[in-house]
């Protein structure tokens, strides 16, 4: 590596990223994904809205009725259509739930007999409509167990400590997850293109012809993206912290030095495929098809990697965002920091990647026609 | 014009094949890539990773943990003391953890309160709630307790609250999205990178036409891709119920990919080269992915994106082919399904429309 060569080609690529306007996106981007997943992704289920068919009328059924009307998960109104009507209501994706409960319920109840509570759930999303079905569930046990006396005799109480997330907040269990999610795709998606748009235009030959080496040429490459992406840590971080309120519980210096790391890993991702591309628009949908998909499948927000099973289980190890996201986790909720052996395996993981993925590119480059 | 019209499409159709990288990855999005989401990945709570600790004898521990069982829970694991149990939470290799104390079952068996304690990684709120929801299930069939209520449940639709037909199909959808407006875009921006879009306008032919035509040429593509896809891995594999008119999914799939390739257009006429299609169709297509309701009900979200999200044209498609697929809504009732994707779409068409073909 010519030290000289190469801050002059640095110097050409910085000036290129900063003409095409191209500096906009890279903090625009990453910022705008933070702000609008944040705020509108809900893994929680609220305000779902439940239609209350009451034929009863009693004190009883009142009282669970009002139950449903308290809770913060639903929203609840009571009505005096028919089934039919009701479940044409869901139909039209316009009621969540329905909870029939029968005429004579309270007589029933106060006789001692069984009665029937019909709830239907519309599963077309299936999640949520176990979800729901629990909650509606829990309420109605709730009510129900509120009724009996003695209740507390012989039985087991559940004593229950969530860690990590202590008040079960959504913004702390999300935003940490979606800084891997954008970390990963805005670098990608930059720096995919940067070889293979010389491809397109011709300009490549340009590096063909001069004595430039294809170590310089990718370092070239990927430092003026890195160096303004670095910025972006510390951005994301200040919205994580200020704007969404999440904790953050672990070290500093392990949460820059691995996302430093991660970044190169997905510009090394990006060069990868400017290497073997031959369009820009293949580039880009491979690109976009390696990154947003699985950086939000396997980031660990939708489905925890311990209950991944089969192919999804390996293809989770396979892309980085697993191993950051892990980091990124512990950082800002758990605090373990180095202390546990898995986060410092995973830091080598990374910084062995992102090696691996620029090895990967140096060798497929080509420095001549073919 | 019709001649010009169709030969337009041709040449557009057979730039699209002459590029083997394209075709390869077109099709391996609509046929691995909604393979992979449908058969692995598992919104709900399944496979719960537990770990418990067991200080008693263990007669009522096992009759507790016995309960837990597949498809929504991992067989729980052993930990010999509480500390490894929490070494395994902090590495996130178990999600619930359940400490069974000495006297546990003793003072079950002596009527008195016994206490259960629970650890849970919060960071997995959902499972974390469902397996709490389990527990006192549980707790309640053991505990002797009768309550004189019966809960019966229907889910409508999906009977099993079955995940993988539904991933499959948000699958398919994101990447309907995703392509409709990636693709429109480059063809446009290519000619403008390479000079050739200011020639094509000056051309004796209708530029209205022209629009038209390479727009039209990549909603065929797409459009073949959704039946291929259908056809294969969505009906095909798993097998996901129709319960509404397959032509009516498939027609709101023409008007969708249409608003789709608006979008594109629009998004052809402010870039200036591929990069920057890159970077504003991910600007564009992200939020409408993933704030379109596939992932969080509409009425979950903050009330500013709310509003937002009445003019994503994909917002109606999705709930549109839910309503089709899984609630076979009649005809009839699509009605706000076809009129938005229709009105949004058709307005997003026409500002690109007159962005792009203007010359100066």
């Amino acid at each position: 590596m010519r030290i000289g060569i190469l801050k002059a080609y640095i110097l050409k690529e910085m000036n290129e990223l900063v003409r095409s306007r191209l500096i906009i996106m890279v903090y625009l981007l990453p910022t705008m994904l933070l702000l609008l997943f944040g705020y509108g992704i809900r893994m929680e289920v609220t305000h779902a809205r439940i239609a209350i068919i009451d034929n009863d009328q009693s004190h009883l059924s009142n009282l669970l009725t009002s139950k449903f009307e308290h809770s913060k998960y639903f929203d609840a109104t009571t009505t005096f259509m028919d089934e039919g009507e009701a479940l044409r209501k869901i139909k039209q994706a316009q009621s969540d739930a329905i909870i029939i409960i029968p005429a004579a319920f309270e007589k029933r109840l106060l006789k001692g007999q069984t009665t029937q509570i019909g709830i239907y759930v519309d599963a077309a999303f299936p999640s949520r409509g176990s979800t729901m079905e629990s909650y509606v569930q829990g309420v109605i046990l709730n009510a129900a167990s509120g009724l009996i006396p003695n209740a507390t005799n012989g039985s087991i109480v559940i004593n229950q400590r969530t860690l990590f997330n202590q008040a079960m907040r959504d913004e702390d269990a999300i935003v940490p997850g979606l800084i891997g999610l954008v970390l990963l795709v805005a670098p990608a998606i930059i720096a995919a293109l940067l070889i293979v748009k010389e491809k397109e235009r011709g300009t490549i030959f340009n590096f063909y012809a001069s004595p430039l080496t294809k170590a310089e040429f990718i370092a070239a490459k990927l430092i003026p993206v890195f160096l303004l992406h670095s910025l972006n840590i510390f951005i994301l971080l200040l919205w994580a912290l200020y704007l969404f309120e999440v904790p953050f519980r672990g070290s500093f210096w392990l949460y820059w030095v691995a996302s430093e790391f991660y970044i190169l890993v997905s510009i090394s991702i990006g060069i990868l495929i400017s290497v073997i591309t031959k369009t820009q628009i293949v580039a880009v949908v491979l690109t976009v098809m390696v990154t947003i998909i699985p950086g939000f499948m396997y980031s660990g927000i939708i489905m925890p990697i311990s209950s991944m099973v089969g192919m999804s289980r390996y293809e989770a190890h396979v892309f980085p965002v697993m191993y950051y996201n892990h980091i990124l986790y512990d950082v800002f909720l758990v605090g373990e920091g180095l202390a546990s052996e898995k986060t410092q395996l995973y830091l080598v993981i990374l910084a062995l990647y992102g090696v691996i993925l620029l090895g990967l590119g140096a060798l497929w480059l080509r420095k001549e026609i073919k | 014009m019709i001649r010009i019209f169709w030969s337009i499409v041709g040449k557009e159709l057979i730039g699209f094949i002459r590029s083997w990288q394209l075709v390869l990855v077109v099709l391996y999005m609509f046929s691995v890539e909604v393979y992979i989401a449908g058969s692995g990945i598992e919104i709900n709570p399944r496979n719960v990773a537990v770990g418990y600790v067991d200080g008693t004898a263990g007669g009522l521990s096992q009759k507790i943990l016995t309960h837990l069982h597949g498809p929504e829970f991992l067989a729980p694991r052993r930990f010999n003391s509480q500390s490894e149990l929490s070494r395994a939470i902090f590495d996130k290799e178990i999600i619930v953890g359940i400490v069974f104390d000495e006297d546990f079952e003793k003072k079950w068996r002596q009527n008195k309160r016994a206490q259960l304690d629970i650890l849970m990684d919060a960071t997995a709120a959902s499972q974390a709630y469902t397996t709490l929801n389990y527990l006192q299930h549980i707790i309640l069939d053991i505990s002797k307790i009768n309550i004189p209520v019966d809960i019966v449940t229907h889910k409508l639709f999906n009977q099993n609250a079955d995940n993988h037909t539904f991933m499959a199909l948000t699958e398919l959808l994101s990447i309907i999205t995703m392509l409709s407006i990636i693709l429109t875009a480059v063809v446009f921006v290519r000619e403008k990178e390479q000079g050739t879009w200011d020639l094509m306008l000056l051309m004796p032919v209708n530029p209205k036409v022209i629009i038209l035509a390479k727009s039209f040429s990549q909603i065929i593509v797409v459009m073949t891709g959704i039946v291929i896809s259908l056809g294969f891995v969505v009906l095909g594999i798993f097998n996901v119920p129709v319960n509404g008119s397959l032509s009516a999914f498939l027609l709101l799939s023409f008007f969708f990919v249409f608003a789709g390739s608006g979008i594109g257009l629009f998004i052809a006429a402010i870039a200036r080269d591929v990069m920057q299609v890159a970077q504003l169709s991910i600007v564009i297509m992200m939020p409408l992915i993933f704030l379109s309701g596939a992932w969080t009900p509409i009425y979950a979200m903050h009330p500013v994106l709310q509003y937002v999200s009445f003019i994503s044209p994909l917002r109606y498609y999705i709930e549109g082919s839910e309503s089709i697929f899984y609630r076979g809504t009649e005809w009839i009732d699509l009605w706000p399904y076809f009129l938005g994707v229709i009105a949004v779409g058709g307005v997003m068409y026409w500002i690109g429309f007159r962005k792009i073909g203007r010359l100066f």
